[in-house]
Protein backbone atom coordinates (compact mmCIF):
# COMPACT_ATOMS: atom_id res chain seq x y z
CA UNK A 1 0.00 0.00 0.00
CA UNK A 2 3.02 2.41 0.67
CA UNK A 3 6.44 1.39 -0.08
CA UNK A 4 9.21 3.55 0.51
CA UNK A 5 12.45 3.29 -0.96
CA UNK A 6 15.75 4.18 0.26
CA UNK A 7 14.53 7.73 2.04
CA UNK A 8 16.30 9.80 3.47
CA UNK A 9 16.04 13.25 5.43
CA UNK A 10 18.39 15.73 6.49
CA UNK A 11 17.70 18.81 8.26
CA UNK A 12 21.25 20.76 6.97
CA UNK A 13 23.98 18.50 8.21
CA UNK A 14 21.73 16.64 10.62
CA UNK A 15 21.01 13.18 9.08
CA UNK A 16 17.31 12.39 10.57
CA UNK A 17 16.76 9.29 8.50
CA UNK A 18 19.46 7.28 6.67
CA UNK A 19 17.98 5.22 3.67
CA UNK A 20 15.09 3.68 4.98
CA UNK A 21 12.81 0.75 3.04
CA UNK A 22 9.62 -0.08 4.35
CA UNK A 23 6.65 -1.26 3.19
CA UNK A 24 3.16 -1.35 4.60
CA UNK A 25 0.69 -3.61 3.38
CA UNK A 26 -2.87 -2.92 3.57
CA UNK A 27 -4.99 -3.62 7.13
CA UNK A 28 -1.59 -3.71 8.81
CA UNK A 29 -1.00 -1.82 12.21
CA UNK A 30 2.54 -0.84 12.09
CA UNK A 31 3.66 0.44 15.40
CA UNK A 32 6.91 2.48 15.27
CA UNK A 33 8.89 2.84 18.74
CA UNK A 34 12.31 4.36 19.52
CA UNK A 35 13.96 7.03 21.06
CA UNK A 36 13.41 10.66 21.08
CA UNK A 37 15.39 11.82 18.25
CA UNK A 38 15.17 8.40 16.88
CA UNK A 39 13.76 9.94 13.54
CA UNK A 40 10.27 7.85 14.00
CA UNK A 41 7.88 10.96 13.84
CA UNK A 42 10.18 12.20 10.53
CA UNK A 43 9.64 9.21 9.07
CA UNK A 44 5.95 9.35 9.98
CA UNK A 45 5.38 13.10 8.04
CA UNK A 46 7.16 11.95 5.33
CA UNK A 47 4.83 9.67 4.48
CA UNK A 48 2.54 12.54 3.74
CA UNK A 49 5.27 14.73 2.92
CA UNK A 50 4.50 16.84 5.80
CA UNK A 51 8.22 16.54 5.73
CA UNK A 52 9.94 16.68 2.12
CA UNK A 53 12.59 13.57 1.88
CA UNK A 54 15.82 14.67 1.09
CA UNK A 55 16.42 11.47 -1.28
CA UNK A 56 14.21 8.55 -2.02
CA UNK A 57 10.91 7.78 -3.58
CA UNK A 58 7.41 7.09 -1.16
CA UNK A 59 4.54 5.41 -3.41
CA UNK A 60 1.11 5.23 -2.15
CA UNK A 61 -1.22 2.67 -3.99
CA UNK A 62 0.82 3.25 -6.83
CA UNK A 63 1.56 6.50 -7.42
CA UNK A 64 4.37 8.06 -6.80
CA UNK A 65 3.91 10.98 -4.32
CA UNK A 66 7.70 12.00 -4.15
CA UNK A 67 7.15 13.24 -7.58
CA UNK A 68 7.27 17.05 -7.64
CA UNK A 69 4.17 16.56 -9.98
CA UNK A 70 2.46 14.47 -8.15
CA UNK A 71 -1.14 16.12 -6.88
CA UNK A 72 -0.45 16.27 -3.19
CA UNK A 73 -3.78 17.68 -1.79
CA UNK A 74 -5.79 14.45 -3.62
CA UNK A 75 -2.97 12.16 -2.05
CA UNK A 76 -3.64 13.67 1.31
CA UNK A 77 -6.95 12.82 1.09
CA UNK A 78 -6.47 9.58 1.00
CA UNK A 79 -4.28 9.23 4.42
CA UNK A 80 -5.31 10.49 7.44
CA UNK A 81 -2.95 12.05 10.36
CA UNK A 82 -3.74 12.71 13.76
CA UNK A 83 -1.20 14.66 15.40
CA UNK A 84 0.07 14.83 19.04
CA UNK A 85 -0.88 18.00 19.76
CA UNK A 86 -4.44 17.68 18.28
CA UNK A 87 -4.56 20.55 15.95
CA UNK A 88 -8.60 21.18 15.79
CA UNK A 89 -9.38 24.54 14.49
CA UNK A 90 -10.16 26.50 17.19
CA UNK A 91 -12.25 28.84 15.22
CA UNK A 92 -14.75 26.57 14.16
CA UNK A 93 -17.38 23.88 15.86
CA UNK A 94 -16.65 20.34 16.32
CA UNK A 95 -18.88 19.68 13.47
CA UNK A 96 -17.32 22.45 11.50
CA UNK A 97 -14.14 20.49 12.08
CA UNK A 98 -15.25 17.35 11.37
CA UNK A 99 -16.91 18.67 7.73
CA UNK A 100 -14.59 21.12 6.22
CA UNK A 101 -12.98 19.20 4.84
CA UNK A 102 -15.11 16.53 2.99
CA UNK A 103 -17.27 19.37 1.63
CA UNK A 104 -13.62 22.08 0.59
CA UNK A 105 -12.79 18.62 -1.45
CA UNK A 106 -16.40 18.27 -3.13
CA UNK A 107 -16.03 14.74 -1.37
CA UNK A 108 -19.50 15.12 0.45
CA UNK A 109 -22.66 17.82 0.27
CA UNK A 110 -23.14 19.99 3.57
CA UNK A 111 -25.96 17.66 4.44
CA UNK A 112 -24.10 14.31 3.54
CA UNK A 113 -20.47 15.84 5.69
CA UNK A 114 -23.40 16.80 8.45
CA UNK A 115 -24.83 13.09 8.59
CA UNK A 116 -21.13 12.17 8.14
CA UNK A 117 -19.94 13.87 11.02
CA UNK A 118 -22.99 13.01 13.20
CA UNK A 119 -22.35 9.08 13.03
CA UNK A 120 -18.70 9.24 13.35
CA UNK A 121 -19.08 11.54 16.85
CA UNK A 122 -21.54 8.60 18.12
CA UNK A 123 -19.31 6.07 17.33
CA UNK A 124 -16.47 7.98 19.56
CA UNK A 125 -19.44 9.05 22.50
CA UNK A 126 -19.41 12.84 21.36
CA UNK A 127 -22.40 13.29 19.72
CA UNK A 128 -23.28 15.94 22.14
CA UNK A 129 -20.51 17.93 21.44
CA UNK A 130 -20.92 18.42 18.05
CA UNK A 131 -21.36 22.25 18.48
CA UNK A 132 -18.84 23.20 20.85
CA UNK A 133 -16.06 24.69 20.53
CA UNK A 134 -12.56 22.60 20.31
CA UNK A 135 -11.34 24.56 24.19
CA UNK A 136 -14.33 23.82 25.88
CA UNK A 137 -13.33 20.16 25.50
CA UNK A 138 -10.83 18.16 27.60
CA UNK A 139 -7.43 16.67 25.84
CA UNK A 140 -8.74 13.03 25.39
CA UNK A 141 -11.92 14.13 24.04
CA UNK A 142 -10.10 16.56 21.80
CA UNK A 143 -8.11 13.96 20.38
CA UNK A 144 -11.03 11.64 19.47
CA UNK A 145 -12.40 14.63 17.67
CA UNK A 146 -9.23 14.98 15.90
CA UNK A 147 -9.26 11.05 14.99
CA UNK A 148 -13.00 11.70 14.01
CA UNK A 149 -11.80 14.85 11.77
CA UNK A 150 -9.70 12.37 9.71
CA UNK A 151 -12.09 9.20 9.14
CA UNK A 152 -14.70 11.81 7.77
CA UNK A 153 -12.12 11.86 4.33
CA UNK A 154 -12.63 8.07 4.19
CA UNK A 155 -8.71 7.44 4.25
CA UNK A 156 -7.23 4.28 3.13
CA UNK A 157 -4.48 4.91 5.61
CA UNK A 158 -4.05 6.45 9.42
CA UNK A 159 -1.03 7.94 10.29
CA UNK A 160 -0.98 8.58 14.20
CA UNK A 161 2.13 10.83 15.24
CA UNK A 162 2.17 10.04 19.06
CA UNK A 163 -1.19 11.03 19.49
CA UNK A 164 -1.41 9.85 23.53
CA UNK A 165 1.46 11.54 24.32
CA UNK A 166 0.24 15.17 25.48
CA UNK A 167 -2.96 13.94 27.21
CA UNK A 168 -3.11 13.28 30.70
CA UNK A 169 -2.71 10.03 32.11
CA UNK A 170 -6.54 9.02 32.71
CA UNK A 171 -7.35 10.32 29.62
CA UNK A 172 -5.03 7.78 27.39
CA UNK A 173 -7.54 5.04 28.26
CA UNK A 174 -10.35 6.58 25.98
CA UNK A 175 -8.09 7.32 22.80
CA UNK A 176 -6.30 4.05 22.31
CA UNK A 177 -9.83 2.34 22.96
CA UNK A 178 -10.84 4.86 19.74
CA UNK A 179 -7.71 3.26 17.64
CA UNK A 180 -8.20 -0.45 19.35
CA UNK A 181 -11.54 -0.24 17.31
CA UNK A 182 -10.46 1.45 13.97
CA UNK A 183 -8.05 -1.44 14.36
CA UNK A 184 -9.93 -4.42 14.75
CA UNK A 185 -12.53 -2.54 11.65
CA UNK A 186 -9.46 -3.58 9.32
CA UNK A 187 -8.20 0.41 8.71
CA UNK A 188 -4.48 0.02 7.67
CA UNK A 189 -2.82 1.98 10.42
CA UNK A 190 1.04 3.65 11.13
CA UNK A 191 1.45 4.63 14.42
CA UNK A 192 4.24 6.25 16.28
CA UNK A 193 3.75 5.92 20.06
CA UNK A 194 5.37 5.40 23.06
CA UNK A 195 2.77 3.02 24.55
CA UNK A 196 4.30 -0.37 24.69
CA UNK A 197 0.84 -2.19 25.74
CA UNK A 198 -1.11 -0.89 22.59
CA UNK A 199 2.14 -1.91 20.61
CA UNK A 200 1.84 -5.35 22.07
CA UNK A 201 -2.03 -5.79 21.98
CA UNK A 202 -2.94 -4.20 18.34
CA UNK A 203 0.03 -4.34 16.51
CA UNK A 204 0.45 -7.05 13.45
CA UNK A 205 4.41 -5.39 13.33
CA UNK A 206 6.39 -3.40 15.40
CA UNK A 207 9.81 -1.15 13.80
CA UNK A 208 12.38 -0.13 16.31
CA UNK A 209 13.83 3.21 15.44
CA UNK A 210 16.89 4.62 16.06
CA UNK A 211 19.47 6.75 14.94
CA UNK A 212 17.40 6.94 11.75
CA UNK A 213 17.89 3.40 11.06
CA UNK A 214 15.01 0.79 11.66
CA UNK A 215 17.04 -1.11 13.53
CA UNK A 216 14.46 -4.50 14.08
CA UNK A 217 11.23 -5.55 13.01
CA UNK A 218 8.92 -8.17 14.07
CA UNK A 219 5.76 -9.19 15.24
CA UNK A 220 5.44 -7.56 18.86
CA UNK A 221 5.48 -11.15 20.49
CA UNK A 222 9.52 -11.26 18.88
CA UNK A 223 10.17 -8.47 18.92
CA UNK A 224 9.27 -7.86 22.98
CA UNK A 225 9.74 -11.24 24.18
CA UNK A 226 12.85 -11.59 22.03
CA UNK A 227 14.73 -8.77 21.45
CA UNK A 228 17.90 -9.02 19.10
CA UNK A 229 19.86 -5.90 19.59
CA UNK A 230 21.64 -4.88 22.25
CA UNK A 231 19.93 -1.24 21.65
CA UNK A 232 16.47 -3.00 21.71
CA UNK A 233 16.97 -4.68 24.71
CA UNK A 234 18.15 -1.53 26.77
CA UNK A 235 15.52 0.65 25.40
CA UNK A 236 12.90 -1.73 26.75
CA UNK A 237 14.53 -1.98 29.81
CA UNK A 238 13.91 1.68 30.75
CA UNK A 239 10.55 2.38 29.32
CA UNK A 240 8.58 -1.26 30.32
CA UNK B 1 -28.81 91.18 25.18
CA UNK B 2 -29.11 89.64 21.67
CA UNK B 3 -26.17 87.31 21.15
CA UNK B 4 -26.36 88.67 17.48
CA UNK B 5 -26.33 92.04 18.76
CA UNK B 6 -23.57 91.62 21.22
CA UNK B 7 -21.18 89.62 18.96
CA UNK B 8 -21.67 93.10 15.82
CA UNK B 9 -21.16 95.77 19.25
CA UNK B 10 -18.14 94.08 20.79
CA UNK B 11 -16.50 93.09 17.95
CA UNK B 12 -16.75 96.76 16.14
CA UNK B 13 -15.11 97.77 19.39
CA UNK B 14 -12.43 95.24 19.16
CA UNK B 15 -11.47 96.73 15.58
CA UNK B 16 -11.51 100.56 16.45
CA UNK B 17 -9.65 99.50 19.19
CA UNK B 18 -11.48 100.05 21.98
CA UNK B 19 -11.18 98.62 25.56
CA UNK B 20 -13.66 94.85 25.98
CA UNK B 21 -13.05 93.12 28.91
CA UNK B 22 -11.53 89.21 28.43
CA UNK B 23 -14.93 87.62 28.46
CA UNK B 24 -16.43 90.07 26.02
CA UNK B 25 -13.65 88.82 23.21
CA UNK B 26 -13.72 85.42 24.28
CA UNK B 27 -17.26 85.59 23.28
CA UNK B 28 -16.55 87.60 19.82
CA UNK B 29 -13.57 84.92 18.84
CA UNK B 30 -15.99 81.94 19.69
CA UNK B 31 -18.93 83.48 18.05
CA UNK B 32 -16.79 83.88 14.54
CA UNK B 33 -15.12 80.83 15.15
CA UNK B 34 -17.89 78.95 15.35
CA UNK B 35 -21.46 80.50 14.76
CA UNK B 36 -21.11 83.55 12.65
CA UNK B 37 -22.92 82.54 8.89
CA UNK B 38 -23.55 78.95 10.30
CA UNK B 39 -20.06 78.01 10.59
CA UNK B 40 -20.26 75.06 12.66
CA UNK B 41 -21.68 73.72 9.20
CA UNK B 42 -18.30 73.40 8.21
CA UNK B 43 -16.72 71.58 10.93
CA UNK B 44 -19.47 69.28 10.58
CA UNK B 45 -18.91 68.55 6.73
CA UNK B 46 -15.28 68.38 7.41
CA UNK B 47 -15.52 65.89 10.08
CA UNK B 48 -18.04 64.18 7.77
CA UNK B 49 -15.18 63.90 5.28
CA UNK B 50 -12.48 62.82 7.69
CA UNK B 51 -14.66 59.78 8.56
CA UNK B 52 -15.36 58.79 5.26
CA UNK B 53 -11.48 59.05 4.52
CA UNK B 54 -10.66 57.35 7.21
CA UNK B 55 -13.10 54.54 6.50
CA UNK B 56 -12.15 54.29 2.75
CA UNK B 57 -8.24 54.79 3.36
CA UNK B 58 -8.70 51.61 6.16
CA UNK B 59 -10.59 49.58 3.93
CA UNK B 60 -7.79 50.03 0.74
CA UNK B 61 -5.36 49.04 3.28
CA UNK B 62 -6.47 46.32 4.86
CA UNK B 63 -7.42 44.98 1.11
CA UNK B 64 -4.13 45.66 0.01
CA UNK B 65 -2.31 44.43 3.52
CA UNK B 66 -4.49 41.27 3.18
CA UNK B 67 -2.77 40.89 -0.44
CA UNK B 68 0.85 41.73 0.50
CA UNK B 69 0.54 39.69 3.32
CA UNK B 70 -0.79 36.20 2.42
CA UNK B 71 1.41 36.38 -1.03
CA UNK B 72 4.92 37.52 1.34
CA UNK B 73 3.37 34.27 4.13
CA UNK B 74 2.99 31.96 1.16
CA UNK B 75 6.10 32.69 -0.43
CA UNK B 76 8.21 32.50 2.97
CA UNK B 77 6.54 29.42 3.75
CA UNK B 78 7.23 27.30 -0.12
CA UNK B 79 8.47 23.86 0.91
CA UNK B 80 12.04 23.41 0.96
CA UNK B 81 14.04 21.14 -1.87
CA UNK B 82 11.50 22.62 -4.33
CA UNK B 83 11.46 24.84 -7.11
CA UNK B 84 10.12 28.11 -5.96
CA UNK B 85 7.54 29.80 -7.74
CA UNK B 86 8.54 32.79 -9.65
CA UNK B 87 5.69 34.26 -10.03
CA UNK B 88 5.66 34.49 -6.36
CA UNK B 89 9.16 35.31 -6.22
CA UNK B 90 8.78 38.49 -8.68
CA UNK B 91 5.49 39.19 -5.93
CA UNK B 92 7.25 39.15 -2.86
CA UNK B 93 10.69 41.39 -4.19
CA UNK B 94 7.64 43.80 -5.73
CA UNK B 95 5.84 43.88 -2.14
CA UNK B 96 9.11 44.49 -0.26
CA UNK B 97 10.17 47.24 -2.32
CA UNK B 98 6.52 49.11 -1.51
CA UNK B 99 6.62 48.28 2.06
CA UNK B 100 10.58 49.49 2.64
CA UNK B 101 9.84 52.90 0.14
CA UNK B 102 5.72 53.52 2.40
CA UNK B 103 7.29 52.59 5.56
CA UNK B 104 11.06 54.61 4.89
CA UNK B 105 9.91 58.29 3.97
CA UNK B 106 7.49 60.87 5.65
CA UNK B 107 3.50 60.07 4.76
CA UNK B 108 3.65 64.15 4.50
CA UNK B 109 6.10 63.77 1.65
CA UNK B 110 4.43 60.73 0.04
CA UNK B 111 0.82 62.91 0.19
CA UNK B 112 2.52 65.51 -1.53
CA UNK B 113 4.44 63.91 -4.50
CA UNK B 114 0.75 61.58 -5.04
CA UNK B 115 -0.66 64.83 -5.42
CA UNK B 116 1.66 67.17 -7.15
CA UNK B 117 4.03 65.07 -8.78
CA UNK B 118 1.79 61.71 -9.92
CA UNK B 119 -1.34 62.89 -10.66
CA UNK B 120 -1.76 66.58 -11.08
CA UNK B 121 -5.20 66.46 -10.42
CA UNK B 122 -7.67 68.76 -8.79
CA UNK B 123 -9.04 65.86 -7.18
CA UNK B 124 -6.98 66.64 -4.07
CA UNK B 125 -9.27 64.65 -1.38
CA UNK B 126 -9.50 61.71 -3.38
CA UNK B 127 -6.21 61.60 -4.21
CA UNK B 128 -5.52 62.15 -0.64
CA UNK B 129 -7.15 59.41 0.73
CA UNK B 130 -5.63 57.19 -1.72
CA UNK B 131 -1.89 58.25 -0.47
CA UNK B 132 -2.87 57.69 3.04
CA UNK B 133 -4.62 53.95 1.85
CA UNK B 134 -1.43 53.31 -0.09
CA UNK B 135 0.57 54.52 3.29
CA UNK B 136 -1.82 52.06 5.45
CA UNK B 137 -1.44 49.28 3.37
CA UNK B 138 1.86 48.82 4.11
CA UNK B 139 1.43 48.92 7.81
CA UNK B 140 -1.36 47.03 7.63
CA UNK B 141 0.60 44.55 5.76
CA UNK B 142 3.24 43.78 8.29
CA UNK B 143 0.29 43.49 11.30
CA UNK B 144 -1.41 40.65 9.23
CA UNK B 145 1.94 39.00 8.52
CA UNK B 146 2.71 39.14 12.15
CA UNK B 147 -0.43 37.82 12.66
CA UNK B 148 -0.34 35.19 10.32
CA UNK B 149 3.21 33.97 11.09
CA UNK B 150 1.86 33.82 15.35
CA UNK B 151 -1.06 31.22 14.14
CA UNK B 152 0.31 27.66 15.24
CA UNK B 153 2.18 26.14 12.48
CA UNK B 154 0.13 23.34 13.63
CA UNK B 155 -2.69 24.57 11.87
CA UNK B 156 -1.38 25.07 8.37
CA UNK B 157 -0.51 21.18 9.14
CA UNK B 158 -3.59 19.89 9.77
CA UNK B 159 -5.47 21.74 7.16
CA UNK B 160 -2.94 20.35 4.62
CA UNK B 161 -3.17 16.88 5.84
CA UNK B 162 -6.65 16.68 5.50
CA UNK B 163 -6.71 17.49 1.82
CA UNK B 164 -7.15 20.91 1.83
CA UNK B 165 -5.00 23.08 -0.57
CA UNK B 166 -2.80 26.03 0.41
CA UNK B 167 -5.19 28.93 -0.23
CA UNK B 168 -8.43 27.06 1.88
CA UNK B 169 -6.53 26.11 4.50
CA UNK B 170 -4.98 29.87 4.69
CA UNK B 171 -8.82 31.26 4.10
CA UNK B 172 -11.13 29.09 6.62
CA UNK B 173 -8.01 28.42 9.42
CA UNK B 174 -5.53 30.18 9.55
CA UNK B 175 -6.59 33.93 8.11
CA UNK B 176 -9.72 33.86 10.68
CA UNK B 177 -7.64 33.14 13.65
CA UNK B 178 -4.72 35.73 12.82
CA UNK B 179 -7.58 38.30 12.25
CA UNK B 180 -8.63 37.93 16.13
CA UNK B 181 -5.37 37.68 16.82
CA UNK B 182 -4.81 41.55 15.06
CA UNK B 183 -7.41 43.07 16.32
CA UNK B 184 -6.22 45.44 18.99
CA UNK B 185 -3.26 46.42 16.45
CA UNK B 186 -5.64 47.07 13.32
CA UNK B 187 -7.85 49.11 15.81
CA UNK B 188 -4.47 51.05 16.72
CA UNK B 189 -3.98 51.21 12.95
CA UNK B 190 -7.36 52.50 12.05
CA UNK B 191 -7.06 55.49 15.35
CA UNK B 192 -3.74 56.28 13.93
CA UNK B 193 -5.05 56.90 10.08
CA UNK B 194 -8.22 58.86 11.50
CA UNK B 195 -5.99 61.33 12.74
CA UNK B 196 -3.64 61.53 10.12
CA UNK B 197 -6.44 62.13 7.78
CA UNK B 198 -5.40 65.58 9.02
CA UNK B 199 -2.33 65.49 6.41
CA UNK B 200 -4.74 65.82 3.56
CA UNK B 201 -5.12 69.58 4.42
CA UNK B 202 -1.69 70.22 3.10
CA UNK B 203 -2.34 69.27 -0.44
CA UNK B 204 -5.86 71.13 -0.19
CA UNK B 205 -7.83 68.00 0.84
CA UNK B 206 -11.03 69.13 2.41
CA UNK B 207 -11.24 67.79 5.93
CA UNK B 208 -11.49 69.14 9.47
CA UNK B 209 -8.24 70.88 10.17
CA UNK B 210 -8.88 72.33 6.37
CA UNK B 211 -11.81 73.96 7.21
CA UNK B 212 -10.94 74.89 10.63
CA UNK B 213 -7.46 76.86 9.25
CA UNK B 214 -9.62 78.39 6.42
CA UNK B 215 -11.78 79.56 9.07
CA UNK B 216 -9.00 80.66 11.49
CA UNK B 217 -7.47 82.06 8.05
CA UNK B 218 -10.59 84.66 7.40
CA UNK B 219 -10.93 85.49 11.39
CA UNK B 220 -7.16 86.43 11.81
CA UNK B 221 -7.67 83.90 14.77
CA UNK B 222 -6.41 80.76 15.07
CA UNK B 223 -6.74 79.30 18.38
CA UNK B 224 -10.36 78.67 18.29
CA UNK B 225 -10.84 76.80 15.15
CA UNK B 226 -7.71 74.70 15.85
CA UNK B 227 -8.09 74.45 19.21
CA UNK B 228 -12.26 72.68 18.50
CA UNK B 229 -10.51 71.47 15.51
CA UNK B 230 -8.73 69.32 18.43
CA UNK B 231 -11.60 68.63 20.59
CA UNK B 232 -13.79 66.83 17.71
CA UNK B 233 -10.48 64.88 17.14
CA UNK B 234 -10.20 63.76 20.21
CA UNK B 235 -13.89 63.12 20.91
CA UNK B 236 -13.86 60.61 17.90
CA UNK B 237 -10.84 58.92 18.86
CA UNK B 238 -12.71 58.39 22.37
CA UNK B 239 -15.75 56.78 20.89
CA UNK B 240 -14.09 54.46 18.64
CA UNK B 241 -11.46 53.08 21.11
CA UNK B 242 -14.68 52.93 23.45
CA UNK B 243 -16.49 51.05 20.68
CA UNK B 244 -12.88 48.85 19.44
CA UNK B 245 -12.85 47.47 23.27
CA UNK B 246 -16.72 46.02 23.09
CA UNK B 247 -15.88 44.54 19.82
CA UNK B 248 -12.70 43.07 21.67
CA UNK B 249 -14.60 41.86 24.70
CA UNK B 250 -17.12 40.74 22.19
CA UNK B 251 -14.75 38.44 19.85
CA UNK B 252 -12.86 37.16 23.44
CA UNK B 253 -16.41 35.69 24.47
CA UNK B 254 -16.11 32.81 22.48
CA UNK B 255 -12.92 31.61 24.24
CA UNK B 256 -14.50 31.08 27.15
CA UNK B 257 -14.60 27.51 28.67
Amino acid sequence: MIDVKHLSKSFGDHLVLDDIDQHIYPGEVVVIIGPSGSGKSTFLRCLNLLETPTAGTITFEGREITDPKADIDRIRQGMGMVFQHFNLFPNMTVKKNITLAPVRTKLMTQAEADAAAMALLRRVGLEDKAEAYPNQLSGGQKQRIAIVRALAMKPKVMLFDEPTSALDPEMVGEVLEVMKELARDGMTMVVVTHEMGFAREVGSRVLFMDEGHILEENTPGELFGNPRSERLRSFLAKVL
Amino acid sequence: MDPVQAFETWKALMTSGGDVAWWQSVYVKFYQAFIQADRWKEYLEGTGVTLVATALALLMGVILGVLVAVIRTAHDQQRPGRRKSPVLGAFNAIFKVYVTVIRGTPMMLQLLIWAFVVFKSRQYTVVGIFGLGINSGAYVSEIIRGGLMAVDGGQMEAGRSLGLDYLDTMRFIVIPQAVKAILPSLGNEFIILLKDTSLLSMISGQELLYFAQAIGTRNYEQMFPLVGAACIYLLLVMIFTWLLGKLERRLRESDRR
